[in-house]
């Protein structure tokens, strides 16, 4: 196809003395050429719109925070005898509130989700009745704190006060996940320590903070009533005064606030990346990419020269709003890696979309994925470990001010940096007129993504190392599982957690063979085929002992890290187990064409299951 | 406008959705949100409100008591939940750091009665579930014991609140304002988000395909095409919704008033759609089109939300079932808005047709 490349607006190579200057020249031109182009494709009246809407966004913030919000409203029907207290339940919107005498009340209660008599409550026992009730209790308790918080005797309003001193165990805290209890049967005499008895100091009978200062923040924490908080105070008390506590506020504390900040910070980083996205898009469309890839530039040079105004954009976004809210720049280092993440993923799909429907349903697809698997565990920051597999944990802490280890931050971010390489790899090597261009399906097109990163000349190598690095995508849908089973209760969240740790398993090492396959159904000889299993075995299981060494040693010592990553001890039996896996998809192939490519891997699942389910027991009895 | 024409036009961009599997794409995630809220459920009853869970209630805790004998040992001593050991403080801590003990509570000997508040110190297990379920436990008791302190030191108030007695909870309940006050408002209105951005996509496809000069070549005029992907989008729209409510009602959650909830988010999710379609109309071209488009959304939003009786309020009325007369009057303006905006995309539609064909 003739093409002109008498178009090329970038100045190529104008005297560099060496080949690493002429790719960053190259690099630094296209970056510079995709901020103009960006700016200049935008139409005209598009900035000016957007400070508009910005505008009436600070106005509309403003008029929300004054308003509230009215998602709840009415949604209980509450009678009450009493004016004043008809008047104090109509404070929450939540209630519409019939004042009637209690002869009435009495006789039409069906009406009623809850009524109130002579200063007594009477709920209905349907779950909006329920409901009703503990929100009235809320309500409640906030109106007598807000009368205590008036009193001159502080402390004959809160006469209690908890000091919570949390205490490190020497023991390892996993042991729950066992299904086991942590601390041994109540026994009729008290435990007796085995281990040095170190000597604790008697806690001081007063408060460290004095009495005022307790005021401001007691009032404080009641004018703190938004309609997040109503969520929040069901779970926790805002507490601000250290470790001091009313037993009302005794409670978990869920980071919200940490939570909410985190969204400020990921919301640029989603919608940088559409635009980043829609760039690599718009090069494909009626191939206007072409004159760029017909220029002597590298493909990785393009990639990186168009990606870094949205890196450094993303950055200083961040780092903007870091230094906006004061918060410790620390923050930035968990963010890196989530930000590589999202511009690997934003590169790939934009490469892989056929028109902009399918580029909107993957890329609402990945953000909704992402998401889950960035804030879903965050919530959980305070509460147990496992909320570190995703890096925003890491901010929560820097945000509360808990300090986190080297480990921990190998631990969560280790998984971003590895898929974000990966991914980036396979797009530079797809980078090419025949990839970008072509209008095949979204499944097909994968393939020879995944084709083009396999070597024709070393098939056996290239799927070791494929497997190999596709360890890390698969320890992150696994974790994913992991935090989805995670809560339900304990025979179903294992066997979950065993069938998919195999599917998965399976499933990525089939796709190197399927590949070759599907390429050339003839490369499956007897001998390419035993040595594709070996190959596929050992770099899965390399990979897989790899990672482990590195970091998830935290999640590996519990039961469930055990089904992941059962492999730990004996290295020939799990590499068995690969190569049998590997081995039966591989045959359904050969024998049953594509046809039985699924079925194959659902036998191979099933003996994967098999084995593990057997291991599992026998640790388990 | 032909129907003819406008059904042909649709079921093409129905064909499209279907060869490239975007509709699978669309199911999936469905159903992923839908798996993800109930593990968040489930996740922060068991995790916040453990006790909730059967399994540990019926668990005795060993706790060791420190210091002085107080209101709060009796408590404890009468509590199913716990099993008190008076005990010297440094083996206490140190049994509780091997998990001998769930617990260590230490009390002073401050009086009941005395100018200083009583502070006792709680000894815990860092980052621990078990932990979190102890102190939930816990919580009911010192309650007990502050009313009881409150009640010593009564004389020295000087306001009282208005009495009121609220019976204890018998459980359930929890997360009912959040499954139908959150959870059901924004899933159903979500798939409104998605057909408008589809919309979007629809339209500057054809401009950034420059494919729209063979299809307006045709005997299809321009307004027919733009408002043949508008009804596409929105025939979605009750598909999706009816779809997260049936999902809804598999996982128990029991919702009033389907059907008047569906035509609800029909109607109201027209209004997005027609949005989305102007915008595209004006821009042309994805990138700003949508950004301009996502950012007039969150304000609108913001903004509805800000109203008292908003549409999302009356979902979540309607599946509670307690929508009044109130959900008419809303239903009457958003036909109302909906109107004045299908005026506005046909006349633009139709002014840019023109030009097309003039030009």
């Amino acid at each position: 196809m003739g093409f002109k490349i008498n178009h090329v607006s970038i100045v190529y190579r104008t005297g560099t003395p060496g080949q690493s200057m002429g790719a960053l020249t190259d690099i630094t031109t296209i970056a510079r050429w995709e901020v103009k182009r960006t700016l200049t494709q935008m139409s005209r009246d598009t900035l000016p719109f957007a400070i508009v809407l910005f505008i009436l966004l600070v106005l509309v913030t403003g008029f929300a925070a004054q308003s509230g919000m009215h998602l709840q409203d009415g949604m209980y029907v509450v009678g009450v005898d009493d004016p004043a207290l008809a008047a104090l339940l109509a404070s929450d919107n939540r209630f519409s509130v019939y004042q009637v005498d209690s002869a009435t009340l009495e006789n039409n209660r069906q009406e009623f989700d809850l009524i109130v008599i002579n200063g007594q409550v009477f709920a209905g026992t349907t779950d909006r009745g329920k409901s009703a009730l503990k929100t009235v209790e809320r309500d409640y308790a906030k109106y007598t704190n807000r009368v205590y918080n008036r009193q001159d005797d502080l402390y004959a309003a809160y006469p209690l006060w908890i000091d919570v001193e949390n205490v490190r165990s020497e023991l390892n805290f996993l042991a729950t996940q066992g299904g086991q209890y942590i601390s041994a049967r109540p026994d009729s005499v008290a435990p007796v320590p085995e281990g040095e008895i170190r000597n604790v100091p008697v806690p001081s009978p007063t408060l460290a903070i004095s009495k005022e200062e307790l005021r401001i923040e007691l009032t404080k924490s009641e004018t703190a009533n938004s309609q997040i908080s109503r969520y929040t105070e069901m779970l926790s008390s805002d507490t601000a005064m250290g470790r001091f506590k009313t037993p009302s506020q005794l409670s978990p504390p869920l980071p919200f606030d940490s939570i909410i900040l985190i969204f400020v910070f990921i919301f640029p980083l989603y919608f940088t990346s559409q635009f980043f996205m829609m760039s690599i898009m718009n090069e494909r469309i009626e191939r206007k990419g072409e004159v760029l890839l017909s220029t002597p530039v590298k493909a990785s040079s393009i990639i990186i020269g168009k990606a870094l105004p949205y890196l450094l954009g993303m950055l200083a976004i961040s780092a903007a709003l870091t230094v906006y809210l004061k918060a410790s720049l620390l923050i930035m280092l968990p963010l890196v890696p989530v930000i590589f993440f999202f511009l690997a993923n934003a590169l790939l799909i934009g490469m892989v979309s056929r028109s902009f429907k399918e580029l909107s349903f993957i890329s609402i697809f990945f953000s909704t994925v992402a998401t889950s698997y960035l804030f879903f565990p965050s919530i959980f920051a305070n509460v147990h470990v496992i909320s570190l597999i995703s890096p925003l944990t890491l901010i929560i802490l820097t945000l509360q001010g808990t300090a986190y280890t080297l480990t921990d931050y190998l631990f969560s971010t280790s998984l971003f940096w590895l898929t974000s390489a990966v991914l980036l790899y396979v797009a530079v090597r797809n980078f090419n007129e025949e990839r970008l261009f072509s209008e095949k399906g979204l499944l097909v097109r994968v393939r020879e993504f995944v084709a083009t990163s396999l070597s024709r000349k070393h098939p056996f190598v290239s799927l070791f190392l494929l497997n190999g690095f596709a360890i890390p995508f698969v320890f992150m849908v696994q974790l994913m599982c992991l935090v989805l089973f995670f809560n339900l209760p304990m025979p179903y969240s294992l066997v979950l957690l065993i069938i998919f740790a195999a599917g998965i398993e399976e499933l990525t090492k089939s796709i190197g063979i399927y590949t070759l396959y599907a390429q050339d159904p003839s490369f499956l000889s007897w001998k390419n085929l035993i040595f594709a299993c070996a190959a596929t075995a050992v770099g899965f299981l390399a990979g897989e002992k790899l990672l482990l060494l590195i970091t998830l040693s935290q999640i590996t010592e519990s039961v469930f890290g055990s089904i992941l990553f059962l492999s730990l001890g004996v290295l020939w039996l799990p590499l068995l187990l690969h190569f049998a896996g590997t081995f039966v998809v591989a045959c359904s192939l050969k024998f049953g064409g594509r046809k039985w490519f699924v079925p194959g891997l659902f036998a191979a699942t099933v003996i994967h299951c098999l084995y593990n389910l057997y291991f599992i027991m026998g640790w388990l009895t | 406008m032909k129907a003819r024409h406008l059904s042909l036009i649709m079921r093409k961009e129905f064909r499209g959705l279907f060869n490239e599997r975007t509709i699978l794409l669309a199911v999936l995630l469905q159903l992923f949100i839908a798996m993800f809220s109930s593990f968040l459920m489930v996740g922060l009853t068991s995790m916040y409100d453990p006790s909730s869970l059967s399994k540990y209630s019926r668990f005795r805790y060993s706790v060791g008591y420190c210091g002085n004998d107080s209101g709060l040992r009796d408590y404890l001593d009468k509590s199913p939940d716990f099993k008190v050991y008076g005990m010297e403080l440094s083996p206490a801590v140190a049994a509780l750091k091997e998990r001998k003990l769930a617990a260590v509570i230490y009390v002073p000997d401050t009086a009941p009665d005395a100018d200083d508040p009583v502070k006792i110190t709680l000894y815990s297990l860092q980052n621990d579930l078990q932990s979190a379920i102890v102190n939930v436990k816990l919580k009911d008791i010192f309650l007990k014991y502050e009313k009881d302190l409150r009640g010593v030191r009564v004389a020295r108030l000087n306001e009282q609140p208005i009495p009121l007695q609220i019976p204890a909870a018998r459980g359930g309940g929890d997360f009912y304002e959040f499954v139908y006050g959150l959870l059901i408002p924004l899933l159903l209105f979500m798939p409104a988000i998605i057909a408008s951005a589809l919309v979007i996509d629809l339209i500057t496809e054809e401009y950034q395909h420059e494919t729209l000069e063979t299809l307006i070549s045709t005997p299809v005029t321009f307004a027919e095409v733009v408002w043949g992907k508008v009804l596409a989008c929105e025939l979605l729209i009750p598909l999706q919704a009816g779809a997260w409510l049936l999902l809804l009602m598999i996982n128990g959650i029991a919702i009033d008033n389907v059907p008047l909830i569906l035509v609800q988010v029909t109607l109201t999710s027209f209004l997005p759609i027609l949005l989305g379609a102007l915008t595209a109309l004006h821009y042309r071209e994805r990138t700003s089109a949508q950004f301009i488009f996502s950012t007039a959304l969150v304000v609108v939003i913001l903004f509805v939300l800000a109203l008292p009786a908003n549409p999302l309020n009356i979902l979540t009325r309607l599946a509670v079932g307690t929508a009044g007369i109130e959900q008419w009057i809303v239903l009457a303006g958003v036909i109302a808005i909906g109107a004045v905006l299908s005026v506005a995309t046909r006349k633009y539609a139709e002014k840019i047709g023109r030009e097309h064909h003039t030009g």
